[in-house]
């Protein structure tokens, strides 16, 4: 006959010292290997322009970035272009962009590519709801993760208006748009 | 000997600037409203733009139908008037009063529709289409029409049938058996051809009560008619975003439709516009209906007359058929286009 083994009140205290030890342990080790960085989801955002005066950084670690695979290399581009604009040229009163970040380069005719050049984008995402609104929707915004201080508390996520801010793994530092992510969920517009 | 004493020339700098960024820094990111709101030079301000189209219109909605397939991307109406929507491997049929009356299984997402004059049903499924008996056995399946295709738009005549290949950015004319006959609509400048612009996965044809083939050139903003032969006979491209009698965007119309005048229906994109046009001029007449009446952004899933001349519009971000009806009491205002 098997003797049942009593536990005692230290016996308890050990055990449960011991699983603190273990499960403190275990998560301080997961949640290295877990390390977050903040993100915004390019399906939510409304374009509000938060991104640029809210950052702790100017300018902003949010940068625009264009999807090839979606974008329309358009001559009638409408997130580089003033609406209404007369001439499809690179003067700067034909800009949409207030920093001039978008570079218009000819590929063939009548197809032309937009590079958005980081080091002078604000994050304002004009550009973004343009190209929405009269595009393809082949602009939107992302934290630049090599920009980013990543604060403890992203400062454009308290203010949002449309929840857009998430802590993502450090493996999947993005949200990129796809053409299949952008079929199956058109971005959002104000 | 005593070793000297290097005493700090200011001992609380060091901690007050320490401060001073703490501070700042606690301010920063823990406080709320302390920015500035964008300016204006940050806005992209549509109001104005929306608000081309606030118009008087005879055209009301007047019915809805929810299509029972999944994501439904073709609608046509028979000379009968029953609707045909197409959707992922299935077309469901309903009658003029939005009863379902029939259900016709195909392999594939169905990308458009159209008739032949002998009353087959011609589908478009992503890069190859199926002809479909008025018994709904599948007769053929036709494909590698090009090295990448993507059929937006099927007209089909006695002996001919039109494509337009949003992938290959041209129209391929075909015959009954499936073989690519020509490529119409790249550019040639000896033939006066401009050359189709086709910036996104919109790209609609059709034949007009005289049977002309229409084909938009969305990249242009505009329309060309062309023979088989690939000749252009005439075109017309109506570009500006602050105007209702043009064309907003960056490749528009996306959908047209002729009604049973020989009008031209056209469907836009972005904001979503449904107006009509003298098709051989181009000459604006009037406005259907406006983006107040749809969510931003978004396109227009498909577009149909029916033999009453009701508008139906495939909405896909309310995932129904829209039908619209001119209201005869009511005076047909021109609207200022201005
Ligand atoms: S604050 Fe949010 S909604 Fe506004 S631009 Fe940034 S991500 Fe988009
Ligand atoms: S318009 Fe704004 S978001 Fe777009 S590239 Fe310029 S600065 Fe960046
Ligand atoms: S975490 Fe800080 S630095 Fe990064 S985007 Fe947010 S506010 Fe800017």
């Amino acid at each position: 006959m098997s003797e049942r083994k009593k536990i005692d009140r230290r016996d308890f205290m050990r055990f449960t010292g011991a699983a603190a030890f273990t499960g403190a342990t275990w998560m301080a080790v997961g949640e290295k290997a877990e390390a977050k960085y903040w993100q915004l989801d390019p399906a939510k955002c409304t374009q509000c322009g938060q991104c640029t005066t809210h950052c702790v950084l100017n300018p902003s670690a949010v940068k625009c970035l264009n999807q090839f695979d979606i974008c329309g290399y358009c001559d009638l581009c409408f997130g580089y272009l003033q609406p209404g604009s007369r001439d499809l040229d690179s003067g700067a009163e034909n800009q949409l962009c207030p920093t001039a970040a978008i570079e218009r380069k000819y590929i063939e005719a009548p197809y032309y590519e937009y590079k958005i050049h980081e080091d002078k984008c604000i994050g304002c995402a004009k550009c973004v709801k343009a190209c929405l609104i009269f595009g393809n929707g082949s602009f939107y915004l992302q934290i630049r993760q090599d920009i980013c201080i990543n604060c403890n508390e992203c400062s454009i996520a308290k203010s949002c208006p449309s929840d857009c801010f998430s802590e993502v793994p450090q493996s999947q530092p993005y949200m990129f748009l796809t053409g299949d992510t952008y079929l199956a969920h058109p971005p959002a517009l104000s | 000997m005593k070793e000297p004493v290097h005493k700090p020339k200011y001992p609380y700098a060091w901690g007050v600037v320490m401060a001073a960024i703490a501070g700042l820094y606690f301010y920063l990111t823990t406080t709320g409203n302390k920015f500035p709101e964008p300016g204006p030079n940050l806005e992209y301000d549509i109001t104005a733009l929306l608000a081309v189209d606030q118009v008087d219109t005879r055209f009301a909605e007047t019915g809805e139908i929810t299509p029972a397939v999944e994501m439904p991307r073709a609608l046509k109406t028979d000379a009968s008037g029953n609707i045909y929507i197409g959707g992922k491997d299935a077309i469901a049929v309903y009658d003029a009063s939005g009863k379902e009356i029939e259900r016709i299984p195909v392999d594939g997402a169905v990308t458009c529709l159209d008739f032949t004059p002998d009353g087959r049903l011609l589908a478009g499924l992503d890069d190859r289409v199926a002809l479909i008996g008025t018994d709904r056995k599948i007769e053929a399946v036709w494909g590698d029409f090009t090295a990448r295709s993507l059929i937006t738009a099927i007209a089909a005549g006695e002996d001919e049938i039109f494509l337009a290949d949003a992938a290959s950015r041209c129209v391929l004319r075909i015959d009954y058996n499936g073989t690519v006959l020509n490529r119409i609509g790249e550019t040639d400048e000896a033939r006066d051809v401009p050359g189709l612009e086709v910036p996104s996965p919109y790209f609609d044809l059709a034949f007009d009560s005289d049977g002309h083939l229409w084909v938009v050139n969305p990249g242009k903003l505009g329309l060309e008619r062309y023979r088989s032969n690939g000749d252009i006979v005439t075109s017309w491209y109506r570009a500006d975003v602050t105007r209702l009698d043009s064309f907003s965007g960056c490749c528009n119309p996306v959908q047209i439709a002729f009604n049973s005048e020989g009008r031209l229906v056209t469907g836009e994109k972005g904001p979503v516009r449904v107006k009509i046009f003298e098709v051989t001029s181009g000459e604006f007449e009037e406005l259907v209906v406006g983006s107040s009446a749809f969510q931003l952004p978004q396109g227009i899933g498909d577009l149909a007359v029916d033999p009453d001349d009701r508008i139906l519009v495939l909405d896909p971000k309310k995932n129904s058929v829209r039908i619209f009806e001119a209201n005869e009491t009511k005076m047909a205002a021109k609207p200022n286009t201005q």
